[in-house]
């Protein structure tokens, strides 16, 4: 990108606002990168960029996003745009209404250049398990960018967009930022509406922003959280300005360390960022704290239960009926299984079966119920661990970003969410960010949870340690 | 360890969740569902005998004002047949529950 | 042979909006006209509580004496049918919005109380209308105007013993919520749906085999299908033919019962908690306000009206049909005073009008202060009986009071003893041989004087006045 262009969403709205700079121009900056970059990354599953064009020139340089690009995840609405989910299923479908997260952003001015990506139905780590291709990690183009939100990092990070949306089931938001090198936040379960979201896990979904700063997701924050009456699991907070609630240090702040995680095999590299990040912590004025949550290493096992539970109940609209991929059958019962075995791939068809069967007579109290015990009571430990710490500093990932095709077996697939799972179990807030490259260059992510509704001051303390480890004020 | 999902549980499952099952496919998925079941079983050794379930409640029921929906055209148009503005299905067999 | 029946009723809950969504719920020819994002199970959409059915289904279980609980929960019934967009129904599965209470009846055994063992909210699916139903080659016909729209499920325990008794509860649950405003009930219309549990045994002391019946569409298809469902089982105790546990099919035509095509697998509904809903938490406030502000039901008013006021068991059942005909009923009586007598014309004379006009009280224009004025006139002899019948068509169709109906129609009863002296000369002179026979001790002729009399004063006459001056008259 010309290096006199803004990099990141804080920069380009101070720019448009100074009138150096029209969201007109950027919008054809931004087209010239995809075009010449777009066939190796392949962020997206749709472009609309004839249109974001004509948003673009009626953009308003006053509204909160003055007209900067905002990718979409394809399993979010946007009304007269295709929704696929990354999947067969919903291969030729058009949103007939807008998620209000969506609504809300373009509200604010964001243009939206086209809908990334995806995991079908947000099911992987990897943007492999798109129906349609993988995406390519800009830092490596033979790796992955994650997932399942790959496509919307990957834009953000080849500079296809300043911001993105994406969905956070157990870290699909967090895990690809983390591979590409930009910030994910998922917020408190109940801050953003999840209306208009295809519902993955419906008790762990949250919609988050994808971008290169932390400032930038508090922006976008600023824009997203908003109570909505639609979805009856979002709840009414007081009014809170992300932005304005960075603070440039750590003082009094506690950074608690998960004494559990520390025995996790984890690549040496992203044990030593884990190192200084602490010592950054300790210079910006913060304490550390060693906390115990003795259950945590049951949340993966609880999530791969719950997750796939809730999936096969939210999975089975797709029958064929009234939109979607139809395959006749001579019967009904003939007609769901065709349809739905045409449309669903191997991992989503692996979970539905998984979720059927922890959920059927005769194991729904040995697999449901126990997870959903389990799930609480490792809410319990972190709720007592965000006593005594403020935020919690983890790994994003045990590894950064591995080479498309390398990881074939689902359980070592499903083990890489290790770090990620427990903010979604217990719905607190974490957030993912840049904290250096390993020796191949690549990017490494940290984490850092903190108490539901913390929402702002989490990003407050990630912005910090971004910044100290050499990321965009 | 005795086998958690055989190939009857497995058709069972995959008959409730309207998933037909290819012979090719069987045998594999078998192998991951069982070895992915088994890593989650693992739940059974954590004490739950304690815990209390925190689930919220509402916090606002929604008032019961009519809202303009979709047309028939906006909801529909994307079914796979329809006549005289029903949804039209092949011949429903045997009587699920209503 | 004992019968055990134990019923499952649906009532539709009188919303304006369905049960998730703001659709409405209003009666729809068009299909497939009153949807949305939500009731059409599209990606991404989810549902909202509406706050009446809640209040409504509140209501009527604190009415049924219900134990309402202040936190209950949703969950999802999974299960794959065209006409259920979700592939799963949102109901209330381990913790219902009530439990317990009662319905009490009327029956051959006298005054029996028919236990409830819950009511849940739940949201009901799409119509479909299959081959049988239409001309259609093997095809299902679905609309979606129906999905979505607010139901209470009440399960009764097996406490009933016959088809009529099971018809009486139903009566009576029918009148309960049209009373409280909580459905319109009707059963054509499926506001309210029957589901019959009937089993069959030889020893009272043991319960025979469940066998569950489905399609029912009225009161008197569950009568007849229980009727029939008796006399199948108990021939087949008899026969030593074993009774299935199976769901059956009520043939409307026939009269008869069919086992349905037994499902594909067992059912295996795989309930969960429905994620997208938080518990519903009721104010314990309001619900103790809803208890104390219950108004006198349909069964309590009834025996009041027999126990204090003397009514007849029949009128009084027929006065608390309706609450708006039991409101009419005491506010009528609160201006004539005369309970026995406003029940029984209400249940004769207005009754009848009601019936040939098709319509129901609160149509007409007959108001309680001109029924009361009116069988006040009959009281005080200012008509007759028998006018009072040509003046109520009046009162109902224009709204006039019975004064100028009955001066309209020329009504006024006679009482002027002068004017009735002046016929009861003409009719001596003009009948010398029945005033002879009536002389020489026929005291059965008066009857004949009186007759003739009231031509001559074209039933005007105040027939008491008359007999009693035609003797004086007589006599001297
Ligand atoms: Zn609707």
């Amino acid at each position: 990108m010309n290096s006199g262009l803004p990099r990141t969403l804080e920069q380009y709205r101070r720019a448009v606002r100074a009138h150096e700079l029209s969201a007109e121009e950027y919008l054809d900056e931004t087209r010239r990168l995809i075009e010449r970059d777009e066939p190796q990354v392949r962020a997206f599953l749709h472009l609309r960029l004839d249109a974001a064009h004509s948003d673009a020139q009626a953009a308003d340089p006053t509204s909160p996003l003055a007209g900067a690009p905002i990718a979409i995840k394809d399993n979010i609405m946007m009304a007269g745009e295709r929704c696929t989910c990354g999947s067969r299923i919903l291969e030729h479908y058009v949103a007939p209404y807008s998620a209000t997260v969506v609504q809300s952003l373009l509200a604010a001015g964001a243009v939206v250049p086209g809908k990334t990506n995806c995991d079908e139905f947000a099911m992987g780590s990897s943007t492999e398990n798109s129906a349609f291709f993988p995406t390519h990690n800009p830092a490596d183009l033979i790796r992955v960018p994650g997932g399942s939100s790959g496509g919307s990092t990957a834009a953000v990070a080849a500079g296809f967009a300043l911001g993105a949306i994406g969905s956070d089931t157990g870290g699909s938001v967090r895990q690809p930022a983390a591979f590409c090198g930009v910030v994910g936040f998922k917020p408190t379960y109940g801050r953003v509406s999840r209306y208009g979201l295809v519902a993955f896990g419906s008790s762990l979904d949250c919609i988050g922003p994808i971008a290169r700063s932390v400032r930038d997701t508090a922006i976008m924050m600023n824009v997203m959280a908003v109570h909505d009456p639609k979805d009856a699991t979002s709840v009414r907070r007081p009014h809170v300005d992300f932005e304005a609630s960075l603070q440039p240090t750590l003082a009094g702040r506690r950074v608690g360390i998960i004494r559990e995680l520390q025995g996790l095999d984890v690549q040496p590299e992203i044990a030593a960022a884990m190192e200084a990040a602490c010592e950054a912590a300790l210079k910006s004025g913060a304490s550390l704290v060693d906390v115990s949550l003795p259950h945590i290493l049951s949340a993966l096992p609880a999530y791969y239960i719950i997750a796939p539970a809730e999936c096969s109940a939210n999975l089975g609209r797709f029958d064929g009926v009234r939109y979607g991929l139809h395959e006749g059958g001579r019967d009904m019962t003939e007609t769901y299984s065709r349809t739905r075995n045409a449309g669903f791939g191997t991992e989503v068809k692996r979970r539905i079966l998984i979720g059927a069967f922890v959920l059927s007579a005769g194991y729904y109290d040995a697999y449901y119920k126990k997870a959903s015990s389990v799930r609480q009571l490792i809410t319990d430990e972190l709720d007592a661990a965000l006593e005594s710490a403020d935020v919690l500093l983890t790994p994003t990932t045990p590894t950064t970003a591995f080479r498309i095709g390398a990881v074939t077996d689902p359980l070592e697939m499903y083990k890489a969410d290790v770090f990620t799972i427990p903010a979604n179990l217990a719905g607190v807030p974490a957030v993912s960010f840049p904290a250096g490259k390993d020796a191949a260059g690549l990017p490494i992510g940290l984490q850092l949870m903190g108490p539901r509704w913390s929402d702002a001051e989490l990003l407050s303390s990630a912005n910090v340690l971004f910044t100290a480890l050499g990321g965009e004020s | 360890m005795a086998t958690i999902i055989d190939k009857v549980t497995l058709e069972h499952v995959a008959s409730l969740a309207r998933l037909e099952i290819t012979p090719e496919e069987e045998e594999p998925l078998l192998g991951d569902l069982e070895r992915i079941l088994g890593h989650v079983a693992q739940l059974s050794s954590v004490d739950t005998s304690a815990i209390v379930s925190k689930r919220p409640a509402m916090t606002e029921l929604r008032p019961d004002d009519p809202r303009e929906g979709l047309t028939r055209e906006e909801g529909l148009g994307g079914a796979p047949a329809m006549r005289d503005g029903f949804v039209v299905v092949r011949n429903v067999m045997g009587g699920e529950d209503e | 042979m004992t019968t055990t029946i134990g019923l499952e009723i649906h009532v539709q809950l009188a919303t304006r909006t369905k049960m998730f969504c703001g659709c409405s719920t209003a009666f729809e020819d068009e299909p497939n006209t009153h949807v949305c994002p939500v009731c059409l199970g599209l990606p991404g959409a989810l549902p909202t509580l509406n706050a009446e059915a809640v209040r409504l289904a509140t209501r009527i279980a604190t009415a049924l004496g219900c134990t309402v609980h202040e936190v209950s929960e949703f969950s999802r019934k999974n299960y794959f049918y065209p006409d259920l967009p979700k592939s799963y129904q949102i109901t209330q599965f381990d913790r219902p919005i009530a439990t317990g209470g009662s319905v009490p009846i009327v029956t051959e055994r006298g005054t029996r109380s028919v236990r409830l063992t819950r009511a849940h909210i739940e949201e009901d699916a799409g119509k479909s209308m299959h081959a049988a139903d239409i001309t259609l080659g093997g095809e299902t016909l679905v609309d979606f105007n129906r999905c979505g729209m607010p139901l209470i499920e009440i399960v009764t325990e097996p406490d009933m013993q016959s088809g009529d008794e099971a018809y009486e509860f139903l009566h009576n649950l029918r009148r309960l919520v049209r009373w409280l405003g909580v459905s319109s009930g009707d059963m054509e219309k499926g506001a309210m749906r029957c589901d019959v549990n009937v089993s069959v045994s030889p020893d009272p002391a043991k319960r025979g085999t469940k066998v569950e019946i489905k399609n029912l569409n009225s009161f008197r298809s569950v009568k007849r299908a229980i009727d029939y469902e008796e006399q199948r089982q108990a021939q087949c105790l008899a026969d030593g033919t074993p009774v299935l546990t199976e769901t059956r099919h009520f043939d409307e035509v026939q009269g008869t019962t069919t086992a349905m095509r037994s499902k594909e697998a067992s059912n295996d509904y795989r309930y969960f908690p429905e994620p997208d809903l938080p518990l519903l938490q009721l104010d314990p406030t309001e619900l103790e306000s809803l208890r104390t502000h219950m108004p006198e039901l349909p069964w309590e008013m009834q025996s009041r009206f027999e126990r204090d006021l003397g009514l007849l068991p029949y009128d009084a059942a027929l006065i608390t049909e309706e609450r708006s005909t039991a409101e009419f009923f005491q506010q009528t009586v609160a201006l004539c005073d005369n309970p026995k007598k406003v029940a029984s014309y209400m249940g004769t004379e207005v009754a009848k009008l009601l019936n040939e006009r098709g319509k129901t009280l609160t149509e007409t224009q007959l108001t309680p202060t001109t029924l009361a004025g009116l069988l006040t006139m009959v009281e005080h002899n200012a008509i007759s009986n028998t006018a009072s019948k040509d003046v109520l068509p009046l009162l109902m169709d224009t709204g006039t009071t019975p004064m100028e109906a009955v001066r309209s129609l020329g009504l006024e009863q006679v009482s002027d003893t002068s004017a009735i002296e002046g016929f009861a000369r003409e009719v001596i002179a003009e009948n010398a041989t029945q005033v002879e026979q009536f002389r020489g001790g026929k005291e059965a002729v008066l009857g004949f004087l009186v007759g003739q009399l009231m031509k001559k004063s074209k039933c005007k006459a105040n027939p008491k006045l008359t007999g009693e001056i035609l003797r004086t008259l007589l006599k001297s």
